[in-house]
């Protein structure tokens, strides 16, 4: 491997395939698949090519929450929004009521409070100048853009932050996680759940037609809402709990922290069974991780069998700077937020939990002022 | 930009195989949700429970 091979991706690649990133996307899955085998842990390399499928979904059907999300909110169009909540219908169709049936199965809960509202805010302005929220930022960077590489990085220090936050703001009160199928059963959470959905999409659709916009999704959208949402299916089979993404970069950045040498073990967060297991324990013990590597190495085959692979030039500085601020105000939103448009807004309200819906109301206004700032970086406000 | 990305592939890849090897593994992979008391996907404690 030569820095002029490197540096000419098309005077080696032949119909738009980029051998090299395609061999190291496949490569890198089949490693991370095979520790996990040896391991005798089928349903952790279920996880990785359940995160490879949903990187491919992704980067084919450019699904993007945070564009959807900023389209609505300026011009009014709702047709990604309602792509979303088709990903969310198809996943709760599975979640609620199996969450509530077995055992060995749990939905996306989180409790109600001062954290979650803020969290989910300040996440809500960084997905906007990072130009992309937790999956979005996974699939793009995987998928060549080297911006999106620098906003995983903040997003991972961020996050780091944020993990040593959140005992502070739970500390202010809340209430216990409120999910549907508590009071109504498994059936009738499930119903309950879809009807929160169709209500939610019946509002986001007459907002469009009231600002004369287009509120149906696009055939990349339909397509890729359905096929998202049975990956998410899929992945909550073999995870045993909905589709989540940030706890993922936490534990990237905290074990990157550690090996710098801060002793994070005497924060609170990380004496908490879950995190502190997860500091301790191998990187491929953790569900989120195992689904987010398997996106980043399935956005990157996606992208390097279409085309030359990061041939783009460097974006401009305020770009860059613009990703590095979203991705560390991300990172922190995502810890105290309890996720990302992933584990928060579609786990959470395909679990039938209401803070789903809690964070999406919170995280559109944080989305309203990250749009306002985006001009300050160079960056266009739609 | 390919030069970073192929950097940060075989440096990432070869961080996650070593991390693995060096550290205990709980076998079946868990989300800190799977842990008892947990009221939340990373793992926190209920409000109630404090």
């Amino acid at each position: 491997m030569t820095t002029a091979t490197l540096a000419a991706p098309a005077a080696r690649t032949g119909a738009g395939i980029d051998v090299l990133f395609l061999v190291l996307a496949v490569l890198a899955t089949a490693v991370i698949t095979a520790l996990v085998l040896l391991d005798g842990q089928v349903a952790s390399a279920a996880l990785v090519l359940g995160g490879f499928a949903l990187g491919i979904a992704f980067w084919k059907a450019e699904f993007s929450f945070t564009a959807s999300w900023r389209r609505f909110l300026n011009r009014g169009e709702a047709g990604g929004m309602i792509g979303g909540l088709i990903v969310i219908a198809i996943a709760a169709l599975a979640v609620v009521p199996v969450a509530a049936l077995f055992p060995n199965y749990g939905g996306a809960i989180a409790p109600l409070g001062p954290s979650l509202i803020v969290g989910a805010f300040v996440f809500g302005i960084g997905m906007q100048l990072a130009n992309g929220c937790g999956s979005g930022t996974l699939y793009t960077a995987g998928g060549g853009s080297g911006r999106m590489l620098i906003a995983l990085v903040f997003f991972m220090a961020g996050s780091v932050w944020g993990s040593l936050s959140l005992p502070s703001f739970l500390a202010l009160g809340g209430i216990d996680p409120i999910i549907a199928s508590d009071y109504l059963g498994p059936w009738g959470g499930l119903v309950a759940t879809l009807a929160s959905i169709v209500v939610g999409a019946a509002i986001i659709a007459a907002i469009a037609r009231k600002r004369g916009a287009n509120w149906k999704p696009s055939r990349n959208y339909i397509i890729g809402g359905v096929a998202i949402g049975l990956l998410c299916v899929f992945v909550f089979a073999a995870g045993g709990h909905p589709w989540s993404v940030t706890f993922g970069y936490t534990i990237w950045g905290a074990k990157i922290a550690s090996a710098l040498g801060l002793d994070l073990s005497t924060a609170p967060f990380w004496q908490w069974p879950g995190p502190k297991q997860a500091l301790t324990n191998s990187v491929l013990s953790d569900t989120s991780s195992l689904t987010d590597f398997g996106m980043l190495f399935g956005a990157m085959a996606a992208a390097a069998a279409t085309r030359p692979f990061a041939a783009a030039a460097w974006p401009p500085f305020k770009s860059l700077l613009a990703a590095a601020v979203g991705g560390l105000l991300m990172g922190w939103g995502a810890r105290l937020g309890f996720g990302c448009n992933i584990g928060a807004f579609v786990g959470g309200i395909a679990s039938g939990s209401v803070h789903g819906w809690v964070w999406f109301l919170a995280c559109l206004p944080g989305c309203m002022i990250g749009i306002r700032l985006r001009p300050l970086f160079g960056l266009s406000r739609d | 930009m390919r030069t970073v990305y192929v950097f940060v592939v075989v440096l990432g890849l070869a961080a996650i195989v070593g991390q693995h090897l060096t550290s205990p593994s709980s076998g079946r992979a868990v989300s800190p949700e799977d842990f008892a008391g947990a009221c939340a996907p990373c793992g926190a404690p209920c409000p109630s429970k404090k």
